[in-house]
């Protein structure tokens, strides 16, 4: 596991640079440590064998196999049932900010919608990729061909965080578009007002969409391990502030975290999963929570 | 509150450079981008006004540290206010109990006028005063008493054999004055002869005491000082059983000296020597008393040189003086070398050593080693081996029974030496060490030797070579010696090995030193360090020595390594001049004595004694009488009082007193340094 986990560390993505293969180290590398698969098995269709493990339950045994060769293969199956994803990806300036010179929020937030994205289409989800910042910027609708993660990588690699947050006001656009239900993925730094985040998700949950909200956070936002005498400067609004970071952080903690509670608990009674990520930390997960959906779903 | 050195509070100006600083300096902001300013905002007003009231806060700490700094070099004073009344009258008496004081005149002593004059002083003062009387030669200090006890304890005060000390009596009575009697009325009276010895003391002094009167009164006689003393002694020398000490006489009086100068021992006494000396001369007479013969054993002859009677003052015509004999006067040393030109450069440095005034008188033979005979060994005191070779074998038993007759047997090793040879010697417990295989390694000395304190060997010496630098030459090799179980090691190379070994055996002594390997006894021999080695090698070395103190000093009994280490302890008890028995600790070959309880002899209880002399100071008894004017000046400047003070200060402030604040105000500093760096972190937060 530990190996896997190499290919879900942010850093070492950042490394990748290509897209695609950004979204095939974080899958794989999720998947090495998972055993046995429980994504296939759900269809008619033949799809492939594998050696029989421990564990495995028996009438999945393919015996004419086993007649001929005496060995134990399982049969496996093409998944049959499959769902919308809609990933909904902030693109706005705040998205690029990056606390440590690491990984900024908008590149976690690329590699993991290039993960979901790669995980979906190989599981024949449809999947739709909404970048947004006041509005939305950039639409591509859901298709669940493999070719498609061609599309949403090259949408994700030439996307540049520009503007300012409307959340709620592209939530609510999204709300009004999308006509077939889904999974709705939110990868966003919430940074808008709290009342319209929760209007629009509720909107969306609403239409009877599965929701998902991928609270992407930088350690420094979390955090405030910044010190000495410094000149904050916001990346949206271009406002300054002088402060002397180590007399606010305690109050700034505190608030932060009233604010993630205040998520949490609003999502939590609206039946959204909330998943707050911090951008040091690995994607895996993001990958969990939307695979526990997933699960939930079939 | 008053300043007596002003011109420091110009010091404060300095206030101005955190004053600019504070105004000068601005925060240099690192411009960082962030997203969530909206969660900073609300802490933001309460961090900016906080870290200006830490700003000015600091600054203010800091100005106040400038500020105290300045005052405390101003040195200020707080005029406290009597209270109407309430002061109560404190009397210092200093009284010189010295020795100059047993002066006798056709009057009586000087220290019988003395305690007249404090007896009648005590009774015509007020009934409800305290009394604080201090014996200046002892230093003793009666303090807070009546005006019963306070005649008591005059009536009660003797002479001490020592000199005045002026600068106890002050530091007290300046202590006493901050601490004790702030607000009550000080008066000060000195009783003393002011022999130049005391009155010196008190010139010295740099700080003033402040007291609201002073009296003084010289006690001297009106005839003319009629004293002269044995103050100093040397031994010259001893010859032909003669013992010659030089003994400085000096006339401290105005009356002409014609005196007669003894020198005593236990024996017998001296032919008297005629000391005829005009007012103030200072002469040296030579006195010549016979000796016995000296033994084996260093001896101590405490020796009294004595002045006839003549004078006002019997305490210091006699001067004591001890004189240790050296048990040898002459050592035989044998070198023995493989050539003749073996030993050149050992036998340079030992004739060298020999010629010093500072050692014994060495006799020097030179021969073979493989013509060495039992006859030699006989002869010898000590005996230096180049090498080890056959000989030393067949001669083995003669070596052991020279040992322990107390022979020295100093044996260097070379590449050459006879391992067989070597091996029996060191069965024997001849050789201090086994010499093994030789390398030729390049290697230095330890710069210190490992034991320098060492019985057997000359510590002086030792510490000697040190400064030659020893450990800068370089040697060409050395053997591996397997040391002794009962040798010690002496001294180390760098690398580890051994140098110098020594043992014991029966009361002689064997050193093995592991030279270099280049035929020459090693480099050593050849450095300027030579004649320092042989007599490391050789040991201690008696002469006559001369032993006497004054009484304020500390006294050293010279009790040697040897004496210390077969008493085996650390503390011995000697008798001191008052004739009790006291404790002295052993120090570096001395016994520390802590009180020698006068003048006379201190001596150590069991056999042999070892004696020292212990004298009164130089000067103590010079009568030579003050100036007055000189007097009235030094004491003025001594003593500051109540009227001066005022006139120095403010000149209108005679209902006041004065006292010092410097202590409280480096308190505050201590506080205020200590609390601006916890200002400064805790309004960090």
């Amino acid at each position: 596991m530990a190996h896997s986990r190499k290919y879900l560390d942010p850093v070492f993505l950042s490394t990748l640079g290509n897209m695609d293969l950004v979204a095939r180290c974080a899958v794989e590398g999720f998947f090495a440590g998972l055993h046995p698969s429980p994504f296939h098995g759900f269809s008619v269709e033949y799809s492939d064998h594998r050696e029989y493990h421990a564990g495995d339950e028996l009438k999945f045994v393919d015996w004419k196999v086993f007649g001929r060769s005496d060995k134990l293969y399982i049969k496996q199956f093409q998944q049959e049932t499959n769902t919308t994803a809609y990933i909904l990806l902030d693109s706005s300036k705040s998205m690029s900010f990056s606390g440590d010179g690491g990984v900024s929020k908008m590149d976690y937030g690329s590699y993991l919608a290039a993960a979901l994205s790669y995980l979906m289409l190989s599981q024949s989800d449809s999947t739709a990729l909404i970048l947004f910042a006041d509005r939305v910027t950039k639409h591509i609708p859901p298709r669940s061909k493999r070719t498609h993660l061609n599309i949403i990588l090259t949408a994700l690699q030439y996307n540049r965080p520009a503007g300012q947050t409307n959340l709620a006001g592209v939530l609510h656009t999204i709300a009004e578009t999308t006509k077939r239900r889904g999974i709705v993925i939110l990868i966003s730094d919430l940074l808008d007002d709290e009342a319209d985040i929760f209007k629009g998700l509720a909107h969306l949950k609403f239409l009877k969409h599965d929701v998902i909200v991928f609270h992407t956070m930088d350690h420094q936002e979390l955090n405030l391990d910044y010190e000495g005498l410094i000149q904050f400067e916001d990346l949206e609004s271009k406002v300054r502030m002088q402060t002397f970071p180590q007399s606010l952080r305690e109050g700034y903690r505190h608030r932060v975290a009233e604010f993630l509670d205040n998520i949490e608990k609003t999502t939590g009674n609206s039946g959204i999963d909330y998943c707050l990520l911090d951008t040091s930390e690995p994607l895996d997960r993001a990958l969990v929570a939307y695979l526990a959906k997933r699960k939930r779903m079939m | 509150m008053s300043f007596t050195e002003w011109i420091f509070l110009l010091g404060g100006l300095a206030v101005a450079g955190p004053l600019i600083a504070h105004l000068l300096a601005k925060p240099r902001f690192r411009r960082v981008p962030f997203t969530m300013l909206r969660f900073l905002r609300t802490g933001q007003v309460e961090s900016r006004s906080r870290r200006n009231l830490r700003d000015l806060m600091i600054l203010l700490l800091r100005c106040a540290i400038v500020v105290l700094i300045a005052m405390l070099f101003a040195r200020p004073l707080l005029h406290v206010r009597f209270k109407p009344g309430g002061t109560r009258s404190v009397y210092y008496l200093g009284l010189d109990n010295s020795m100059s004081m047993a002066y006798s005149d056709g009057g009586g002593s000087y220290f019988d006028r003395m305690s007249e004059s404090a007896v009648d002083y005590i009774r015509s003062s007020k009934d409800d005063a305290l009394f604080n009387i201090c014996a200046v030669a002892s230093g003793d200090w009666m303090q807070s008493l009546s005006k019963d006890q306070a005649l008591a304890e005059v009536k009660a005060l003797k002479i001490e054999p020592g000199s005045a000390n002026i600068a106890d009596f002050l530091s007290g009575l300046s202590r006493a004055g901050r601490m004790e009697y702030l607000d009550d009325e000080t008066s000060v009276l000195v009783l003393s002869d002011f022999t130049p010895n005391t009155l010196r003391q008190f010139v010295n002094i740099a700080e003033p005491a402040v007291v609201d009167r002073i009296d003084y009164k010289p006690i001297v006689s009106s005839e003319p000082a009629n004293n002269a003393a044995v103050v100093d002694a040397r031994v010259v020398g001893i010859a032909d059983r003669r013992l010659t000490i030089n003994a400085v006489v000096v006339n401290y009086g105005l009356v002409e000296q014609n005196r007669r100068l003894t020198a005593e021992t236990e024996a017998g006494q001296s032919n008297p020597i005629d000391v005829s000396l005009s007012a103030g001369q200072r002469r040296i007479y030579q006195v010549q008393i016979e000796v016995d013969a000296a033994g084996r054993q260093q001896s101590f002859l405490p020796v009294e040189l004595s002045l006839s009677e003549g004078d006002g003052l019997r305490q210091d015509d006699t001067f004591y003086l001890a004189v240790s004999i050296p048990g040898y006067e002459e050592v035989n040393v044998l070198l023995a070398g493989e050539r003749l030109n073996d030993m050149f450069l050992l036998k340079t440095a030992m004739d060298t050593l020999s010629r010093t005034d500072s050692y014994d008188t060495l006799r020097i033979k030179q021969v073979l080693i493989d013509d060495l005979e039992p006859s030699d060994l006989s002869w010898a005191d000590v005996v230096v081996c180049s090498s080890i070779t056959d000989r030393l074998g067949d001669l083995a038993s003669n070596l052991e029974d020279f040992m322990k007759a107390g022979g020295r047997f100093v044996c260097f090793v070379t590449e050459t030496a006879a391992p067989e040879t070597a091996k029996q010697l060191w069965q024997r417990d001849i050789l201090a060490a086994l010499p093994g295989q030789c390398v030729r390694e390049r290697t230095y000395m330890q710069p210190k030797p490992c034991d320098s304190r060492a019985e057997g060997v000359d510590h002086i010496a030792a510490r000697s070579l040190s400064n030659y630098r020893v450990d800068r030459i370089l040697l060409k090799g050395f053997l591996e010696c397997e040391q002794h179980p009962d040798a010690r090691l002496l001294w180390q190379l760098q690398n580890g090995f051994g140098f110098v070994y020594l043992k014991r055996h029966g009361s002689g002594t064997s050193i093995l030193v592991n030279t270099s390997v280049d035929d020459s006894l090693g480099s050593l021999t050849k450095s300027n360090a030579s004649v320092a080695f042989c007599r490391y090698l050789l040991g201690e070395s008696n002469q006559v020595g001369e032993h006497c103190f004054a009484c304020n000093e500390r006294v050293m009994l010279p009790v040697g390594d040897s004496g210390i280490a077969s008493a085996g302890r650390r503390q011995f008890w000697v008798e001191t001049c008052d004739g009790k028995s006291r404790r002295a600790a052993a120090a570096d070959s001395f016994l520390l004595v802590p009180d020698p309880g006068g003048i006379g002899w201190v001596k150590t209880l069991g056999k042999p004694a070892i004696y020292a002399g212990v004298n009164l100071p130089p000067g103590e008894t010079d009568m030579t009488g003050p100036d007055v004017a000189e007097l009235d000046g030094v004491m003025s400047r001594v003593f500051a009082t109540g009227a001066e003070k005022d006139v120095s200060e403010a000149g209108v402030l005679r209902d006041k007193k004065n006292r010092p604040l410097w202590k409280l105000f480096v308190w505050v500093l201590i506080l205020l340094i200590l609390v601006e760096p916890a200002v400064a972190n805790r309004m960090k937060r």
